[in-house]
């Protein structure tokens, strides 16, 4: 028995000592959000502001901080929305018809899974060159040049198709026989049952969007088109640092995502998780 | 190869104070001669806050209101990333505010316009050699072409906490050795480190040229082949560098402190005094307008000789501009005098035209500076500065240097051992460029 | 709709290729055409401006005599060995945990995956300010009596200050996945090894860590390609510096495209693609011995 009190004690101790380790960051990028400049620093710390400002918010606020915000929504919500889109479409057709060509087109979309992003960067950003001049409103430097390659991510083809390949055909060939059309039938069979997995894909595709920077950091030129990673990046490598107002900046781009995460929270970690527990299973 | 670049720059100025001379400047083939100045001119500057640029784009839109002018600010410290990326994907701007170190590397890929040939010579109307100093045009020449203009100069001067020089009954050291001794009454240590005012020690190639050059030193031998700055100058500069954290009255200014220009430390008292160009004029009235009338510049303290390197602003036009008219008519409006003070105006920075350098604005008193005139002494620093040695690979060179001055300053080599190291990596890149 | 004349499958055959449509589309446009674009430039001399010149592979046998190219290939498998040690192992060391009959379960399972949802740039601009000389990191140590360092200027620290960073951004993802495997072993096993008389050293000898083999490999091999092409916490924290000691591949990439030596950052892009596809190979071998 006092084994076991010990053995408690211990756990606790060692939890608790990793919440403080995992929480205390974010508690300080807080505080000093919250500073003068010239406290950041200052010893001994200050854990609780004194004296307190919000001046960090002011200045990134002068940036276009919300501006940036406003980006990074859109970004998201488009790339979540067209990845659900196009991504069940897609899944539903390798995983349920027929067509000459289907294994080995398939085959390709698997093997693109294992190219890193970067051999693609810098061609990439010339055909968004070449589309910008095609048209202002396409290409480098616009929303359609930072949603467009993320538009459909084959892990996300790779992840519904699992699932839809697990529906009943029965299911499938009684909606064809009473004359539904196979639009329909993924629009009023497969959307609905496949919902968990798009629950999953949509929040996978959101973290990941929201969260994306290199390609946002090459493919933006302008303050207006800047999403909130790269802008923080660029307000932390000023040749002039302001500490207080960077910290602003990372409470800023972080409190959407904690927010999403506080009302989701069992999902959100399984959409995040789903992957690897999915695929060793 | 040095001889021959020096050669090449006066045969050019010479050709240009002929082809001025000779003619008037109508009869050249310049893009000011060509009408009205239309189409789209895609501007990029990386001054940040304190930006000279844009109130002179708002004047010139006003000359010219049927150009649309697209103005970017981006920051300096991402700036050739993006200037890489928009150039070789045919994406590029029209004018583009680079740094003079970074010259070399874009002039060597045929990256940069010849001004030489957009201008006819001329700027402004008037020869370019007669509107600038010898040794910014050399800095502007690269094998023989005008690759740039300059637009403001950078040089090294001492910039120190003068009331608390005054307060500890210091003067304003003129030589090493008083130098040293300055530091040691200024700082405030704690268990051998400077916690409060310490002398900024940043490890990079161009504090190392600093004490490199007032050792006497080079950074290339003469023609420019083989790296010189593991002379014994160079062993005493870095030697001299390292003092200052030796004895506990530098503050190692790393790249962990997030920002070069040293700011945070400087608004935190950290820093006391620090060795630096005179675009910090600036940053200091913007970013810590608290300490106004507590700073002052002197010229920077000498081992045997004074001496500084040459940099700044230079404006550029890429090879594949939309627009090198326009962009070539905006590049000469930066370079009116009226324009250029508008560098120190708004900028704190050193314009570089040399009619620009001698206008009264520059020698008033600065109240920041507690009535003190700084831009003389920079004017000063800028007669005996060098630039950097103008070869292909020189962002590798520079990138070798500072490695090497950072793990001397760290301890984790000699000083000998890391410049002679820098130095086979110096040879290595001149041979295979 | 033309339904009249057309055979259900030919028409399911057509319907099939409309909804993949826009997936190939986006894949060859932004994905396949992009690599072609890339192999051929890995193969040339080209600055984006000037016509490309064909070298042959010169530009791969140029980077291995480079070094630092291969100091950034060490680089970064000194980070992917080290960030995939640390990484799982205190994971799992939470998983543990948290698998422990507690209250507040919810609470530190919550405190644990925080950091997972943040943005690595946000994670690298808050430690780089915590590491620095003059931070909190320091602070702390220096109250138990420990001295401080300036962790991301020293080039003999600065790599495993930045993996540590990476392991605290991650370390609940692992966490997570861990502790759903567990709790996914039948408590039988854990009864049968008891009667057995098998101690809790040997429970998790062999219980445990049998239970959780399929999740390690996945958990590593995910790891590892993502940990391959690291990059945004160098951006951030430590610019590839001092001394070139945290340059990584992708940095190095990066750097050769900032140089406008297009044709050399190719090769780097495609010298990545082999690593990867290699290791990818050999997951899909592991995965299929194990199905």
């Amino acid at each position: 028995m006092k084994g076991r009190s010990l053995r408690r004690t211990l756990v606790y101790a060692a939890l608790i000592a990793s919440a403080v380790i995992m929480l205390g960051p974010f508690f300080w990028t807080l505080s000093t959000s919250l500073k003068p400049t010239s406290d950041v620093f200052s010893s001994p710390p200050k854990w609780i502001p004194n004296p307190f400002t919000l001046q960090g918010y002011r200045d990134v606020l002068a940036l276009p901080f919300p501006r940036y915000l406003l980006n990074s929504i859109v970004v998201s919500f488009s790339v979540v929305t067209l990845n659900v889109v196009f991504a069940t479409a897609a899944a539903y057709a390798f995983a349920k018809l027929r067509f000459p060509g289907r294994n080995a087109l398939f085959f390709i979309l698997l093997l693109t899974l294992m190219v890193p992003f970067q051999v693609n960067l810098i061609p990439l950003y010339r055909i968004m060159v070449d589309l910008h001049n095609i048209s202002p409103l396409i290409g480098a430097n616009t929303y359609f040049g930072l949603i467009a390659p993320s538009a459909v991510q084959v892990f996300g083809i790779f992840l519904m198709r699992q699932f839809i390949a697990s529906i009943p055909d029965a299911i499938l060939e009684s909606a064809r026989l009473d004359g539904a059309s196979e639009f329909r039938i993924l629009r009023s069979i497969i959307f609905p049952l496949a919902a968990p997995a798009i629950a999953t894909l949509a929040i996978f595709t959101f973290v990941t969007a929201w969260n994306d920077f290199l390609w946002p950091l090459i493919v933006t030129n302008t303050d207006s088109m800047r999403t909130l990673p790269v802008g923080l990046a660029l307000l932390s490598r000023k040749n002039t640092v302001n500490w207080t107002a960077t910290m602003a900046g990372a409470v800023i781009t972080v409190i959407p995502m904690l927010a999403v995460f506080a009302v989701l929270q069992r999902r959100f970690i399984e959409g995040l998780t789903a992957g690897a527990v999915k695929g060793a299973s | 190869m040095k001889a021959l670049r020096i050669a090449g720059a006066v045969v050019l100025a010479a050709g240009m104070l002929l082809a001025a001379g000779c003619g008037s400047s109508s009869s050249t083939p310049s893009a000011t001669a060509s009408g009205p100045i239309t189409g789209t001119l895609t501007v990029w500057d990386y001054y940040g806050s304190a930006t000279p640029i844009k109130p002179a784009v708002a004047a010139f839109q006003k000359l010219h209101p049927d150009l649309k002018i697209n103005y970017q600010a981006v920051d300096y410290d991402t700036f050739q990333q993006k200037f890489s990326v928009g150039v070789s994907s045919g994406a590029p701007p029209d004018v583009a505010t680079l740094d003079m170190t970074w010259i070399p590397e874009y002039a060597s890929q045929g990256v940069l316009t010849d001004v030489s040939a957009l201008s006819g010579g001329t700027l402004n109307g008037r020869p370019i050699a007669a509107q600038y100093t010898p040794g910014a045009l050399h800095a502007m020449t690269y094998q023989g072409h005008l690759v740039t203009m300059l637009y403001d100069f950078d040089a090294y001067a001492l910039y120190y906490r003068a009331d608390l020089f005054k307060q500890k009954g210091i003067a304003a050291p003129t030589t090493w050795s008083q130098f040293s001794a300055a530091a040691r009454k200024l700082a405030v240590t704690r268990g051998g480190k400077a916690v409060k005012y310490g002398f900024q020690v940043l490890p990079d190639t161009f504090h190392f040229a600093q004490m490199l050059f007032q050792s006497g030193g080079t950074i290339l031998n003469s023609d420019d082949t083989q790296a010189a700055f593991d002379s014994p100058a160079g062993v005493t500069a870095l030697n001299y560098m390292k003092s200052f954290l030796d004895d506990g009255t530098g503050v190692y200014w790393g790249p962990d402190q997030g920002d070069s220009s040293g700011i945070a430390g400087i608004k935190d008292q950290r820093i006391g005094m620090f060795l630096n160009g005179p675009y910090m004029m600036g940053i200091l009235k913007s970013s810590a307008p608290e300490q106004k009338g507590e700073w002052a510049v002197a010229p920077a303290p000498i081992n045997t000789r004074p001496g500084s390197y040459l940099g700044g602003t230079g404006l550029a036009i890429p090879a594949n501009a939309k627009n090198p008219a326009a962009a070539w008519a905006f590049a000469q409006f930066l370079l009116t005098p009226s324009q250029q003070i508008g560098v120190y105006k708004y900028g704190g920075a050193a314009p570089a035209t040399t009619a620009a350098l001698h206008d009264p604005l520059l020698t008033k008193p600065d109240p920041y500076f507690g009535g003190q005139a700084p831009f003389a002494v920079f004017l000063q620093a800028m007669s005996t500065a060098t630039p950097f040695p103008y070869v292909k690979p020189w962002s590798d060179i520079d990138t070798a240097i500072s490695d090497g001055v950072t793990s001397a300053l760290l301890g984790k080599q000699s000083a000998a051992d890391a410049l002679k190291g820098a130095a086979g990596r110096t040879n290595d890149l001149l041979a295979g460029q | 709709m033309a339904r009249v004349g057309l055979h259900p499958h030919t028409r399911r055959a057509l319907t099939g290729y409309a909804l993949i449509a826009p997936a190939m589309l986006v894949t060859t446009a932004f994905l396949l055409v992009p690599m072609a674009l890339s192999a051929y430039w890995s193969l040339t001399t080209y600055n984006g401006i000037t016509a490309p010149t064909w070298v042959g592979l010169h530009n791969y046998v140029a980077l291995f005599q480079d070094p630092r190219f291969l100091r950034s290939l060490s680089n970064t498998v000194a980070f992917v060995i080290l960030g995939m040690t640390i990484g799982p192992a205190l994971g799992l060391c939470a998983a543990l945990l948290l698998n422990e009959r507690i209250h507040g379960r919810a609470f530190f399972r919550t405190a644990i995956f925080l950091p997972v949802t943040t943005s690595l740039v946000v994670v690298a601009t808050v430690w780089k300010m915590l590491l620095n000389d003059q931070g909190i990191v320091n602070a702390v140590l220096s109250f138990f009596g420990l001295s401080g360092h300036a962790w991301l200027a020293d080039p003999s620290t600065a790599l495993y200050a930045v993996i540590l960073v990476s392991v605290w951004q991650g370390l609940g993802f692992e966490a997570v996945v861990f502790l759903a495997a567990l709790q996914s072993i039948p408590h039988d096993l854990y009864d049968a090894a008891r009667v057995d008389g098998a101690n809790s050293w040997r429970r998790f000898r062999h219980v445990t860590l049998p239970g959780l083999r399929p999740t390690l490999l996945f958990v590593f091999v995910i790891g590892i390609i993502g940990s391959f092409q690291v990059f945004d916490q160098m951006f951030v924290m430590t610019q590839g510096g001092p001394v070139g000691s945290t340059e990584t591949i992708v940095y190095y990439l990066i750097d050769r495209f900032q140089a406008l030596e297009l044709g050399r950052a190719s090769a780097v892009a495609y010298i990545l693609l082999a690593i990867l596809a290699t290791l990818s190979a050999i997951q899909f071998r592991l995965f299929e011995e194990r199905s």
